[in-house]
């Protein structure tokens, strides 16, 4: 049998270090918001010629629009450019000022103009839906747990993974996204809450188990019982994760696009969640339930075994 | 075999049938409805989102005029042939349009914004004759010549193209007569003198002053006249019938058609001040309804009923509009390939392991995902859900999840093989078992969607959002139901029929223990 729980200080040296370099990102880079939240135009376009990236900054920044953000987008050579908001003719000028420097685009070029007020109403509506998913899915543990020896040990250990997954995807975004120069838009907060819901619920399953074992009473140590539930669900856990990255890798391959951040986002998620079901929570209920806490102030050597 | 799992496996065959039927071909209509409705990112076109000006109409009159507002954007799509807009309001003062596969995103625009206001005017009348501009660059002290009519002048002249034009209006205010161009600006009148020709045009009214405007029709639409000429026959409502038989009866060419084409015999049609057409008013009387003969083109005659019909919209649209967006349509058409694409491999990939891992129970979940997807496409034919970039990526996601339900009770089943129960009693203890998690894993993904499906519908620039919310809702509903109905009455028959005896198709090797 794996021992799965007995490695769990090095798990949460692993979250510990993703997390603290996603917030230190977060710290420095932010999440820069797209035009849904903060208003502006968007351009997408696509050259008949190749045209580099940097290139077409240059040229931007030529035009006077130093500030546009330029961004790689499928289907492969299109050009997603952000700045802020245009007038009709302002973005047509920009339309014909690319074209001489860079000939024809291929295809008609899409564009975006959010205003002012769409943004805010969108920032409020987005802050209101995140505040009730986190309530819904709080009320949602209360009552899945409510079963369970220690409701609260549960519960909370179930919120610090959610959590737990919603600030690696948050930190590494924005690692991805100062480097790739994306923004968080509505589909983005889509994808944390999607990360979130199926974070959830992974590890209700295994908690479950654990229950089942508990009222089995299989053992008399909570550790071996925390393990062997783990090590029982492990190929469920693992299994649906898989399916679901596979589904959501194909999207990354072949759609893209304005989904883009939506599907990296799940990707990120969908291995931060299956980490945090499998590794990080039911650590947490062993290590409460040792009441270990002081291991992670002194990192002293674990207790010997108990019988 | 018991014969619950007949009826179970027939009722799944219909219903699987029945989706074929209504998926394949595409494009047939079936129920009422035909072909997937695609978001507009993937066949392109203009997403536009305007807010109303309210500032000058009361609130009680606020829906009726917004109502009005609609139809009359409605109509000015409508000509272009459009499929399938969408024109609609959003909240209370809030108007969204939508029109698929138009991509000119500037036309759209301007087609809705216009602010035409449309209204009838005759000529003003200097001793019986037709008065000119000239006539009011004579005057020492500039007044109105007609002093009944209180409102501003239009000074219109058939330019070197034969082309009605609007060369200045003359206005009065605080007590000053002055001049403006046609863009609104201030001119002075020596600066005029070369258009002296052009003809004062004032408002027409009734006999109880009320002006005669494009709010008083009722109708206007292309015809054909009894030689078969194109014409434009219009329709009043009651207060125009009434305005318009007054004034008909005023300006009426005794010598009715056959007359000579006399200034002081027409109504004149204007749109945002300038001279549509100018037709001579051949009856004193019409009783609501008449028609508009002249030498049309079928175009023109189109536009000008088209005009006449649309007129202006009751308030003014804030500039710019609130949200607009402009999706290409070869873009949208790749996303359509790519999107399928992606769904197909998906669902092979997830297949192929499903079987490498869980052989025969794989087989059957392979078989149920196969069902998912042609109930899924069926739904989203039959609701009818518009399909967007989102909403196909909420549908691969759910191809992804809808095994979920599958992998909780193929480990369960194998832990109950292992622990020595037989075939049958496993599969109905691996279901049981199976149960709550599965219920419990779909109920935060459902919080999800309905909260996501919320904020989408709540947020103008979200169809994204919901599009996903939807089809990732659907499919969590939709996978419970395959996997609880047909995967295990498909492995029931299986194993009840005597076909599978070997452990090993369930990926026990080590057989009973």
């Amino acid at each position: 049998m794996f021992d799965i729980i007995g490695k769990r200080f090095w798990y949460f040296l692993i979250s510990g270090a993703i997390i603290l370099i996603g917030v230190i990102s977060l710290a420095v880079f932010g999440l820069p918001s797209g035009i849904e939240f903060s208003s502006g135009s968007i351009l997408t376009v696509k050259f008949v010629e190749e045209v580099g990236k940097g290139d077409l900054e240059g040229e931007l920044t030529g035009l006077g629009y130093g500030n546009a953000l330029v961004q790689q987008t499928q289907p492969a050579g299109s050009f997603l450019i952000r700045t802020q908001r245009l007038t009709e003719e302002e973005g047509d000028q920009l339309q014909a000022d690319l074209n001489a420097a860079f000939g024809a685009f291929d295809g008609e070029p899409s564009s975006q103009d959010v205003s002012e007020m769409i943004a805010s109403e969108t920032r409020t509506n987005a802050i209101i839906a995140v505040a009730i998913a986190a309530l819904g899915i709080l009320l949602y543990v209360t009552w899945a747990f409510r079963r369970m020896p220690r409701p609260f040990h549960y519960g909370t250990c179930a919120i610090v993974a959610l959590v737990h997954d919603a600030l690696v995807v948050m930190g590494i975004f924005s690692i991805i996204g100062a480097i790739l120069n994306w923004e968080i838009n509505l589909m983005f907060i889509t994808g944390i809450l999607a990360v979130i819901g199926y974070s959830v619920n992974n590890t209700v399953v295994v908690f479950d188990r654990i229950r089942e074992n508990l009222t089995r009473g299989i053992s008399a140590d909570f550790e071996t019982i925390v393990n062997n539930s783990l090590v029982e669900t492990l190929s469920r856990s693992v299994n649906t994760s898989l399916t679901t990255f596979i589904v959501v890798l194909a999207l990354l391959l072949f759609v893209g696009a304005n989904i883009q951040n939506f599907v990296i986002v799940l990707i990120i998620g969908i291995l931060a969640g299956t980490f945090s079901s499998i590794c990080i929570a039911p650590s947490l209920l062993v290590v409460w339930d040792n009441k270990e806490w002081g291991r992670f102030l002194f990192w002293r050597k674990p207790a010997p075994a108990k019988a | 075999m018991s014969r619950t799992n007949i009826i179970v496996l027939a009722l799944i065959l219909v219903i699987f049938v029945l989706g074929l039927w209504v998926l394949i071909p595409l494009e047939a209509e079936r129920f009422g409805r035909s072909d997937l409705r695609k978001g507009l990112d993937l066949v392109g076109g203009v997403h536009l989102v305007y807010q109303a000006d309210f500032e000058n109409i009361e609130p009680e009159d606020q829906p009726a005029v917004m109502e009005r507002a609609l139809i009359i954007i409605q109509n000015r799509i409508d000509k272009y042939g459009v499929l399938e807009p969408i024109i609609q309001q959003l909240g209370d003062d809030r108007i969204l349009v939508q029109l698929p596969g138009f991509t000119d995103i500037d036309a759209a625009k301007s087609l809705v914004e216009q602010t035409g206001y449309l209204e009838f005017r005759e000529v003003e009348l200097n001793g019986g004759q037709p008065a000119t501009l000239n006539d009011y660059l004579e005057q020492t002290d500039l007044q109105f010549i007609d002093a009944s009519e209180p409102d501003e002048r239009i000074f219109v002249r058939t330019n070197e193209l034969g082309e009605n034009e609007t060369v200045a209006l003359l206005k009065y205010k605080d007590g000053a007569y002055y001049f403006e161009d046609p863009a609104g600006n201030t001119v002075a009148a020596d600066s005029l003198s070369a258009y002296a020709a052009s003809v004062s045009w004032i408002r027409a009214r009734g006999d109880d002053g009320t002006p005669l405007t494009g709010d008083l029709l009722a109708d206007a639409y292309l015809s054909t006249g009894q030689q078969s000429q194109i014409q434009v026959a219009i329709e009043w409502d009651d207060v125009g019938s009434i305005i318009f038989d007054q004034l008909a009866l005023r300006l009426h060419d005794p010598a009715g058609q056959n007359g000579p084409y006399k200034l002081e015999h027409v109504l004149g049609i204007f749109l945002d001040n300038t001279l549509l057409s100018a037709p001579k008013v051949n009856s004193a009387k019409f009783e609501g309804e008449g028609v508009i003969t002249g030498s049309f083109t079928l175009a023109e005659a189109e536009e000008l009923a088209n005009l006449l019909k649309s007129g202006a919209l009751p308030m003014p649209l804030v500039q710019p509009p609130l949200f607009e967006e402009k999706v290409s349509a070869t873009l949208g058409a790749q996303f359509i390939e790519m999107s399928w694409l992606a769904g197909l491999i998906g669902i092979i990939l997830v297949m192929v392991f499903m079987v490498a891992y869980y052989r025969l129970p794989g087989l059957v979940s392979a078989v149920a995902l196969v069902f998912y997807g042609v109930l899924m496409l069926a739904l989203f034919k039959l609701i009818p859900v518009t399909l967007s970039l989102a909403g196909i990526g909420g549908f691969i996601v759910s191809i992804g999840m809808a095994v979920d339900a599958n992998v909780l009770i193929f480990e369960r089943l194998k832990e109950e093989l292992r622990s020595g129960r037989t075939l049958g009693a496993a599969i109905e203890t691996g279901f049981k078992r199976a149960w709550s998690a599965i219920w419990d894993s779909n109920v935060t993904t459902i919080i999800v969607c309905i909260i996501l499906y919320w904020l989408g519908s709540s947020i103008v620039a979200s169809a994204p959002v919901m599009g996903f919310a939807l089809t990732l809702g659907i499919g969590v509903v939709v996978s419970m139901f395959t996997a609880i109905v047909v995967t295990r009455t498909l492995l029931r028959i299986l194993i009840h029929s005597g076909m599978v005896r070997h452990l090993a198709l369930f990926s026990i090797s080590r057989g009973k223990q």
